[in-house]
C-alpha cells in the first residue's frame, strides 16, 4: 500500500509540488521566525552578559509600576553605595534611553539625518571605570575631554567614521559636535545589538540628556572576600526597597534577558500570526487538492476494494502519501526558513525598523515545531479526503468515473456551514464585548474569524454560482464564447471552485480588513486633529523622542509665531485600582489657545487658570469611578509619590488626545518626572499664513534639530498617516505570503480540472478553438475563481472591520471605507487569476488533440 | 455525380514510430473526394481508417504525401492556420459524441461559430435543428439526452458552418440499430437535400451501403473503390477483400 501511495506521488509530480510548495512557504515562516527571534536573542543575551560580566552587584531604579518608565538616581544614592562596607569600587553609570525621554541622537557623518531609524536604539553612555567597562578600545581610548567622543566598531563602520572624525550628538538641545578618539568593542560584538553607542565623558552625557548629577545605573565590585551576594544583600540593607533594584551581576543579565524575552515573543507572536494564516491557507489547499484527486481515483480506489483492500487499507494509502508529502516539505521548509530569517530581518530594515540579530540559531524546538507543525497541518487536512475515498463502494469500479466526480452535496452540509460560521461570529462577538484579557480576546477573535472562514468556506459553493456569474457575465458580454465557457467550467463543480476561492479569500479578507481598519484609524485621527487641536503648527521629532525646550524657544522667536504650548504625556496609577492612566500636561498660560477642548464641565477659560494640584477628567474616567467637579483622589506616580488631586473640570475625549486626565506641566514635572515635551503646539499670528510660517519655522528649527519638524496641521495629519501605511505596507507584505500560497491553489485546481476535461479540451481543437482560445477559456476561468475569493474577502474583511471597531467607536474611532484601496484589490484580484492561470493555460493549449482525443 | 474534387490526396504515407517497432499506418493513399459525394470507408480494425480521417481532418501530419481540402494544401499551414481551416471547411464526427457538458444542445450545435466569432445564421439552424429532430430538445444538456440524440447534435453541429467536407469516424458506433438508422439518415440527407460531400468511416455493412461509394482500406492501402451497394453487396464485398 506504501508503495503505491509513493508510486501515486510520483506520478503526480506538479499537483504534489504544488502542494508541497504550500506548506514549505508555511513551514518556512514559522521556522524563519523562530530563527530570527532565537538569533535576535543570542544577540542580547551576549551584550547583558558582556555588559555585566565584571559587575558584582548594580543598583537600578524600580519601575513603579506597569508603563510608569524609570526615574534616574542622584548622584546620593551613589555615595551611599559607595560608603557600604565591601564595595571597593562603585560608579555611576548613566546611558540615555533607547526611545522616549532621556534618549538621544546620533547623525550621519553630515549630521543631517539620526544614523539608526527604528528598532535598534541609539545610546550615549559614559564609561566611568576602565575597570567595570564592557569595553574594549582596539584604536584611541575613552574621551578624556568633554569634546571627545568614543565610538563602538559596529557605529563607526555604519556611519563611516575613523579616529578625528567629528560625529554629532544632540539630547534635550541642538546637535552637538564631539570629536572621535576612540573605537570600541563590547565584549566581542561590534557593538551592543545593532545599536549605535557613543561613550561621552560622564558630565557630557548629563549635561546632554539634561540630567545633572543624575545616574542609570550603579554598579560596584566587591572587595576580596565579599561574594556578590553578600554584597547585594548588604546594599539592598542601605536603599529604600521600594524604590530601588539591588541585584548581582548575574541576576542582572537574567532579568534583562527575561525582559527581553517579553518583547521578542511580543514580535514572535506577531510573526507566527502570520505564518499561521499561511498555513491555514495551505490546508485549504490541500483539503481541495487531496479531494480533486480522490474523486479522480476513485475508481482506482474501488478496484484496490474490488481486489479485497479494506477500507483502512484505503485510507492508508491515501494518508500515508499525505505522511510522505507534508513530512518532506515541511524539511524543505525548515531549509527554507533559513532563507525567511533574513528576509524578514530585511523586510523590517525596510520599514524602517532594524533587528539586531547574531548569526542564524535553529534551536531543536524549531526543528520540531516545523516538522510537526507541517506534517500535522498536512495530514489533518488530508483526512476528509481520504474518508471519502474509503467510502467508494467496489462496485464503482465498474461504473462511470464521470458521474462519481460530480460532487454530491450532502445535505448536512449547509445547516453545519451555517452553524460553524454562527458559532465562529460568536467566539469573535465574545472576544470583542465579553470583556476578557487582552490575550483571551485577541485568540477568540483570532479564532472566531478562522472558524467564520471554514465555515464561509463551506457555505461558499452555494454562492459560486451567483458571483460567477455575477463576475462572469461582463465577461462574456465582452470575450464571448471563451467568457461563457469559462464560467460554465468555474459552476460545473461548485464545491471545487468555492474551496479554491476560499483560499483567496482568507488572504484578502484579511487585507480587507486591514485596510478598512487603517483608514478608520487616519479618519480617526484627522477627526481628533481637526477636533482637538487648535494650533496651526505641530512640532515634533521624526524618532518618537521629545522635543528640545531649546527648540519650542527658537520656534517661539520665528516671525509669524504667535504662541508656543507644549504637551507632554505621562503616566499615574490610582493606588488599588488595576491599569495605568495616561495623563496629558498641559501649559496653562498657553494652552486653551492651542488645543480644544470638549468641555462637559467647565470651560477653556479654566485652562488659563489652570495649576496646583488640579484635575481635569475625562468624563468616561469620571464616571466609571464615581468622580466629579469638586471630588479629590490621589495618584501614584512614577518617582515613587502620591499626589493629591482635585477635580475641577470634566471634558470629553473623543478626540483622544488628553487621554484620563489632564495637569498642568508643572505639577507633571514635579511629581511625574516629565519634564520633557511629547509635542509643541504653536498658532500664527494673524494674517498670516500657516504654510509659510510653517516652512520659514523648519527651515530654521531643522538647522540646528535636524530631527525635529514643523508641521502644519495638515502636515500632521499626513504624518500620522504616513505612518499608519508604513504599517499596513508591512502587515500586507506579511500577508502577501497567504495570497501566495492561496495562488498555487488556484494553479493546483486548474492543472486538475484541465486533466479531467482533457477529452472536451481536444473536441474543441478538434472542431477550429485556436490555442489562444484555448488558453483565454483558462485564464478566465482562472480569474472568475480568483474573483470570487476577492469578492468574497471583501464583504467578509468589511464585516469583520465594522465588528471590531464597534467596540471602539466610544472612544472616538471613526469607520471608513478605502473604497479605492478595495477597487484595487479586485483588480490585484484579477491580475493574481491571470497569474495562475499561465501555466494551467499553457499546458491546456499545448494539449495534442489526437492523444486528448484518444485519452480516455 | 459533380466531378470538382473537395478533397484531394496523393501518395499519403505514414509511419508511426521508428526502426523495428514502426508502423506504416497508412502506406500509399491517394484519392479525390468530388463535392456532394457521401463515401464510407471500410477495413479491418488497424488499417489505417482513422489515421486517413486525421490527416485528412489536418488533425495529423503525414509523413509524406500531400492533402489539398477545397483548394487549401494542408502541408504548408501551420497550427494557426490549420485550426482555421478546421473551423472554417471541416465539419468533424467523433465516435463518443463529445458535446460540451455544460452546454445545452443548441448551445453545442452553435459552438463551432461562436469560436469562430461568425454570426449565427438562423434560419440554417432552425432548418438543421428541424432536420435532426431536436425542436423539444434544444435547450437540454447533454446529460439529458440519449446516445442518438446526442450523436444527432453531433452531426447538426458539424454542419452548421456549412463545412465543405464531414469526417465522420465511426459515427454510429457507440449506437443500437435504431439510433444508427436516424444518424445514417441524417447524414444521407445532408447530402442529399443540402450537397454536403461527407465521409464516414465504418464497420458496418448496413451503414455502408447508406453511402454512394465504398473505400476499403486494408495495411493502409486502399484495396477497394467503387460504388456501394446493398447491404449484402457490402458484406459479399467485404469478404472478398480482407
Ligand atoms: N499514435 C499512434 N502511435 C503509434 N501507432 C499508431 C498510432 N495511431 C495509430 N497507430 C497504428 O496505426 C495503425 C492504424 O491505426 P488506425 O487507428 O488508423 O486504425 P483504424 O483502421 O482506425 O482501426 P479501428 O477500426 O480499430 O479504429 C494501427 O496499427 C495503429 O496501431
Ligand atoms: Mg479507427
Amino acid at each position: 500500500m506504501v508503495a503505491l501511495s509513493l508510486r501515486g506521488l510520483v506520478s503526480r509530480k506538479l499537483r504534489t509540488a504544488l502542494t508541497a510548495l504550500a506548506i514549505v512557504l508555511g513551514v518556512g515562516f514559522v521556522a524563519g521566525t523562530y530563527m530570527l527571534t532565537d538569533s535576535m536573542n543570542k544577540a542580547f543575551d551576549n551584550v547583558f552578559a558582556t555588559a555585566t560580566e565584571k559587575i558584582d552587584v548594580t543598583v537600578t531604579p524600580k519601575e513603579q509600576f506597569d508603563n510608569a518608565g524609570t526615574v534616574a538616581m542622584s548622584s546620593e544614592v551613589l555615595r551611599r553605595v559607595q560608603a557600604v562596607p565591601g564595595v571597593e569600587e562603585a560608579v555611576g553609570s548613566i546611558s540615555s534611553s533607547g526611545g522616549g525621554d532621556d534618549s538621544a541622537v546620533i547623525y550621519t557623518k553630515d549630521g543631517s539625518e539620526p544614523l539608526v531609524r527604528g528598532g535598534a536604539p541609539m545610546l550615549v553612555v559614559n564609561d566611568p571605570s576602565e575597570r567595570l567597562s564592557p569595553l574594549d578600545y582596539v584604536e584611541g581610548h575613552a574621551p578624556r575631554a568633554p569634546d571627545e567622543a568614543a565610538l563602538t566598531k559596529g557605529t563607526a563602520d555604519k556611519g563611516g567614521f575613523a579616529i578625528g572624525d567629528t560625529v554629532r550628538i544632540s539630547g534635550d538641545g541642538p546637535a552637538e559636535a564631539f570629536r572621535v578618539v576612540g573605537i570600541a568593542k563590547f565584549g566581542e560584538e561590534d557593538t551592543l545589538a545593532g545599536s549605535a553607542l557613543a561613550v561621552l565623558q560622564t558630565e557630557v552625557v548629563q549635561r546632554l540628556l539634561d540630567m545633572r548629577g543624575e545616574y542609570t545605573s550603579i554598579d560596584a565590585v566587591a572587595e576580596g572576600g565579599v561574594t556578590p551576594e553578600q554584597l547585594s544583600r548588604r546594599v539592598a540593607a542601605e536603599l529604600p526597597a521600594q524604590l530601588y533594584n539591588v541585584r548581582t551581576g548575574e541576576q542582572e543579565a537574567r532579568r534583562q534577558a527575561a525582559d527581553l524575552q517579553d518583547q521578542l515573543g511580543f514580535l514572535r507572536t506577531f510573526l507566527l500570526a502570520f505564518a499561521g494564516v499561511a498555513l491555514f491557507v495551505g490546508a485549504f489547499l490541500i483539503v481541495n487538492t487531496y479531494s480533486i484527486t480522490v474523486a479522480q481515483r476513485m475508481r482506482e480506489f474501488a478496484l484496490l476494494r474490488m481486489i479485497g483492500a479494506s477500507r483502512r487499507q484505503v485510507l492508508r494509502a491515501v494518508l500515508g502519501e499525505a505522511l510522505v508529502v507534508g513530512l518532506a516539505a515541511s524539511v524543505v521548509g525548515l531549509l527554507f526558513g533559513m532563507v525567511i530569517a533574513p528576509a524578514l530581518r530585511g523586510l523590517f530594515t525596510l520599514f524602517d525598523a532594524e533587528l539586531p540579530s547574531e548569526g542564524l540559531i535553529v534551536e531543536t524546538r524549531t526543528i520540531v515545531v516545523s516538522l510537526l507543525i507541517g506534517t500535522v497541518v498536512t495530514v489533518v487536512a488530508a483526512v476528509g479526503p481520504a474518508l471519502r475515498a474509503t467510502r467508494v463502494p467496489p462496485i464503482a469500479a465498474l461504473q462511470d468515473v464521470a458521474s462519481m466526480t460530480r460532487g454530491k452535496t450532502a445535505r448536512w452540509r449547509t445547516p453545519v456551514a451555517v452553524v460553524i460560521a454562527l458559532i465562529g461570529v460568536a467566539m469573535m462577538c465574545g472576544g470583542l464585548f465579553g470583556g476578557g484579557s487582552a490575550g483571551q480576546a485577541a485568540g477568540l477573535i483570532g479564532g472566531g474569524g478562522a472558524i467564520v472562514f471554514v465555515g464561509v468556506g463551506l457555505l461558499a459553493s452555494h454562492l459560486v454560482r451567483p458571483l460567477a456569474l455575477l463576475v462572469g457575465l461582463p465577461l462574456e458580454r465582452l470575450r464571448g464564447v471563451s467568457g461563457r465557457l469559462a464560467r460554465e467550467n468555474a459552476t460545473r463543480q461548485p464545491r471545487r471552485t468555492a474551496s479554491t476561492s476560499a483560499a483567496l479569500m482568507i488572504g484578502v479578507a484579511l487585507v480587507a480588513f486591514i485596510a478598512i481598519f487603517a483608514a478608520g484609524l487616519k479618519a480617526s485621527v484627522d477627526d481628533a486633529v481637526d477636533r482637538g487641536v487648535a494650533a496651526d503648527l505641530v512640532v515634533q521629532t521624526e524618532t518618537f523622542q521629545p522635543v528640545p525646550s531649546s527648540a519650542a524657544r527658537a520656534l517661539a522667536e520665528v516671525p509669524g509665531v504667535e504662541t508656543v504650548s507644549p504637551l507632554r504625556f505621562a503616566s499615574g496609577k490610582v493606588p488599588g485600582q488595576s491599569g495605568t492612566l495616561s495623563i496629558a500636561g498641559v501649559d496653562p498660560a498657553t494652552a486653551a489657545d492651542v488645543i480644544q477642548v470638549d468641555w462637559v464641565e467647565g470651560d477653556q477659560g479654566l485652562l488659563r487658570t489652570f495649576g496646583g494640584s488640579q484635575v481635569a477628567l475625562s468624563d468616561r474616567y469620571a464616571d466609571e469611578h464615581d468622580l466629579s467637579v469638586g471630588s479629590t483622589f490621589a495618584v501614584g506616580t512614577p518617582t515613587g509619590r502620591e499626589v493629591r488631586l482635585e477635580v475641577v473640570g470634566i471634558y470629553d475625549d473623543n478626540a483622544g488626545l488628553l487621554g484620563n486626565m489632564t495637569l498642568s506641566n508643572e505639577l507633571l514635572a514635579r511629581d511625574f518626572d516629565a519634564t520633557r515635551d511629547a509635542v509643541v503646539l504653536a498658532t500664527t499670528a494673524a494674517g498670516e499664513s500657516p504654510d509659510a510660517v510653517q516652512s520659514v519655522a523648519d527651515e530654521t528649527i531643522s538647522a540646528a534639530y535636524p530631527t525635529v519638524e514643523v508641521l502644519t496641521k495638515q502636515g500632521f495629519k499626513d504624518e500620522q498617516a504616513g505612518q499608519i501605511d508604513q504599517l499596513l505596507g508591512l502587515v500586507y507584505v506579511l500577508l502577501s505570503l497567504s495570497v501566495i500560497v492561496s495562488l498555487f491553489g488556484i494553479v493546483n485546481t486548474l492543472v486538475l480540472s484541465i486533466h479531467e476535461r482533457t477529452r472536451e479540451l481536444g473536441m474543441l481543437r478538434a472542431i477550429g478553438t485556436s490555442r489562444a482560445q484555448v488558453r483565454r477559456i483558462v485564464r478566465y476561468e482562472s480569474v472568475i475563481t480568483a474573483l470570487i475569493g476577492a469578492v468574497l474577502g471583501v464583504v467578509l474583511g468589511a464585516i469583520f472591520a465594522v465588528l471590531v471597531t464597534i467596540p471602539l467607536q466610544d472612544e472616538g474611532f471613526t469607520t471608513s471605507i478605502p473604497v479605492v484601496t478595495l477597487i484595487v484589490l479586485l483588480v490585484l484580484a484579477v491580475i493574481a487569476g491571470v497569474i495562475a492561470a499561465i501555466l494551467p493555460a499553457r499546458r491546456a493549449a499545448k494539449l495534442d488533440v489526437l492523444r486528448a482525443l484518444a485519452y480516455e | 455525380m459533380n466531378a470538382i474534387p473537395i478533397v484531394t490526396a496523393v501518395d499519403l504515407r505514414r509511419r508511426f514510430g521508428e526502426g523495428e517497432a514502426a508502423v506504416d499506418a497508412l502506406d500509399g493513399v491517394s484519392l479525390e473526394l468530388p463535392q456532394g459525394a457521401f463515401t464510407a470507408v471500410m477495413g479491418p480494425s488497424g488499417s489505417g481508417k482513422s489515421t486517413l480521417m486525421h490527416i485528412l481532418a489536418g488533425l495529423d501530419q503525414p509523413t509524406s504525401g500531400s492533402v489539398v481540402v477545397d483548394g487549401v494544401e494542408l502541408a504548408n499551414l501551420d497550427d494557426k492556420k490549420l485550426t482555421q481551416l478546421r473551423r472554417d471547411k471541416i465539419g468533424f464526427i467523433f465516435q463518443s459524441f463529445n458535446l460540451l457538458p455544460v452546454l445545452t444542445a443548441e448551445e453545442n450545435i452553435v459552438l463551432p461559430l461562436r469560436i469562430a466569432g461568425a454570426k449565427v445564421d438562423r434560419e440554417w439552424l432552425e432548418t438543421l435543428i428541424e432536420t435532426v429532430g431536436l425542436g423539444a430538445r434544444r435547450t437540454h444538456h447533454p446529460s439529458e439526452l440519449s446516445g442518438g440524440q446526442q450523436q444527432r447534435v453531433a452531426v447538426a453541429r458539424a454542419l452548421i458552418s456549412k463545412p465543405a467536407v464531414v469526417f465522420a469516424d465511426e459515427p454510429t458506433g457507440n449506437l443500437d440499430s435504431q439510433s444508427s438508422a436516424e444518424v445514417l439518415g441524417l447524414l444521407r440527407r445532408s447530402v442529399d437535400e443540402l450537397g454536403q460531400t461527407v465521409v464516414m468511416v465504418t464497420h458496418d455493412a448496413h451503414a455502408a451501403a447508406v453511402a454512394d461509394r465504398i473505400l476499403v482500406l486494408a495495411d493502409g492501402q486502399i484495396v477497394h473503390d467503387g460504388d456501394a451497394g446493398s447491404a449484402d453487396d457490402v458484406l459479399d464485398l467485404m469478404r472478398t477483400v480482407a
